[in-house]
Parts: structure tokens; sequence; C-alpha cells
């Protein structure tokens, strides 16, 4: 844990500095998952306030301090969930792009060297993003949770409050459907390297 | 690290671990305390504003109840017409015009015999 609960105790007493520290112990953090989340840079500051904001009026019903961190998590899902809601306009990914960019990808590691150049990242985002862009904002974000930010399902049971069965089952159901996604992707790819 | 080979679910994998590496966490801006404390501050005025107009709603609601209760109370104080039973409210409040409805009188006259 980034800050010690006697920290929380005095931010939830209305001791503003202790917030704030708390804020800058976690907001790099908060940051990161945002950006990985919702994949819009320009609103990842504005979800983070706004997840800053909700622990701010919420920190008063915390009660012990092994749960503040899953807590702040859930306060972020909830935070990307609802911007990912409202942003339901999402960009049309079409499958014959991502094929494209696969290619590119491909390409870029023939030789077995990743060229970890803004170009190839680029892609690479692009091609997640579109990946996720397929299914729904809840398995996109779990998604997102367990493979790219590592969370493991311990801290996902603590953040979604669901048991580890129910846990695996939806991680499943989203694997399998962002599978599926990537399959017509690749599917789509093959005739077109074939010819 | 070959993105394109592998079954899928490898593939996947290293999509994905390729993703965590070219997202690079963002430095906050420097507008980012001052806008989170405005954004705090601006809540709380909206918090303070709705907790007072509660507040006034509640002390309002209190004072119709206590007038109610008091006019109530007062109205119950006419014992007399409260202690009457229906019938004799009843009875009361529609009295009998007796100058239409009069008792009936048989009259028998007995008539000479013949």
């Amino acid at each position: 844990m980034r800050v010690d609960f006697e920290l929380i105790k005095r931010a939830q007493a209305g001791d503003n500095a202790a917030f704030n520290e708390i804020v800058l112990a976690y907001r790099k953090r908060i940051l990161g998952t945002i950006t990985r989340v919702i994949a819009r840079p320009e609103d990842v500051e504005d979800v983070a306030q706004e997840v800053f904001l909700r622990l701010y009026f919420s920190l008063d019903q915390l009660r012990t301090a092994e749960v503040f961190e899953p807590w702040l998590y859930r306060l972020t899902v909830n935070a990307a969930y609802d911007y990912l809601r409202k942003q339901r306009r999402r960009p049309e990914y079409r499958m014959s792009d991502l094929s494209e960019q696969q290619v590119l990808m491909a390409d870029a590691t023939a030789g077995g060297k990743v060229e970890h150049d803004d170009q190839y990242q680029k892609k690479i985002r692009e091609s997640v993003d579109a990946l996720l862009g397929a299914v729904s904002e809840a398995d996109r974000i779990l998604l997102m949770l367990k493979e790219v930010e590592g969370l493991s399902l311990k801290e996902l049971e603590k953040i979604y409050q669901v048991n580890e069965n129910a846990l695996k089952v939806r991680l499943f159901r989203a694997r399998q459907r962002v599978l599926k996604a990537f399959g017509a992707s690749t599917k789509g790819k093959e005739p077109a390297r074939a010819g | 690290m070959n993105l394109m080979r592998g079954s899928q679910d490898d593939q996947l994998d290293a999509l994905f671990r390729a993703y965590r590496e070219a997202c690079s966490t963002p430095e906050p801006s420097v507008h980012f305390m001052p806008q989170l404390w405005r954004r705090i501050e601006s809540r709380q005025s909206f918090t303070f504003s709705f907790r007072r107009m509660a507040n006034a709603l509640v002390t309002a609601a209190v004072a119709a109840t206590v007038c109610l209760g008091i006019y109530t109370t007062i109205r119950r104080s006419d014992a007399a017409f409260y202690s009457q039973s229906y019938v004799e409210a009843l009875a009361e409040a529609s009295t009998i015009d007796t100058d239409l409805v009069a008792p009936a009188r048989l009259e028998i006259s007995q008539a000479p015999l013949e």
C-alpha cells in the first residue's frame, strides 16, 4: 500500500492536506490504468479527477485499511465504465483495418526483433483498441485489468466483489469474445496474404 | 517475439503484453490538482445548497404537521358532536316533516244494519 491508514484517517477527518497526499501517491497509477482502459489520452485526466472526486466524497465510508486499494480500483473501474458508456459513439473498427494493422505488426516483428519505435507502439495500441472495441465496455475493462494491468484473481475478486468461480467464468467469456473478434480479423487477413 | 505465430491464445497474450509495453503512463499535467480541488469545491457547494434546501423542506413539513395536529385537536375538543351515536346524528340531521307525513288514522263508522 502506498499510503498508511493514519493518512487515510486524517483525510476522513477532513484534512485536505492528507487527501492531497493520497492523490499524489496514487494519481500516476490511476492515470495509467485509465489510459489503458479508455484509450483516449485527451480524457484521461478528466476521468482520473472524477475518480478522486468520488474518493473524496465517499472516503468516510471506508472502515479498514486493507480494502483501500481495491476500493480505489473499483472507483476507477466504475468511472471508466461510466465514461465508456457515455462514449457509445466509439469509432467503428473495421476488421479489414485491424488485419492490415496486424500485417504491419507481423512485418515489423518478422526478423524476431521488436522495434519499439513510436510507429510500432501506435500500431499495437490501435490493434488492441480495435479488438477491444468489438466487445462490451465491461469485458474491455475486465480484460484490461487482468491481461494488461496484470491484476491477480484475488485482487479482481475484491474489486468486483464476486467469488473466484464467477470471476473466472466472466473472464473466460470475455476472452472468448475477444478471441472470436481476433479470429475473425486474422481469417480476413489470410486470403489477402495468400493473394 | 512474433505476434502472429502460435495459437490464437498465445497471439492474444503476446498482443496484450506488447500493448502493456506500448502504453506509457502519462505524466499528470500541472493543472491536475488545481482542477481537482475546483471540482471538489464546486460539488461541495452544490451539496451544501441541496442540503440547505432539504433542511428547509423538512422544517416546513414538520411545521405543517404540527399545525394540522393542533387543528385536529381543537376540532376534536367539540365533544358533544362526537359523543352522539351514528343514528342520533342522522336523526338530528334529517328531521321528518310532520306536516306531510301525518299519522294514519282509521275511521270506522258503523252503518245501521238493515
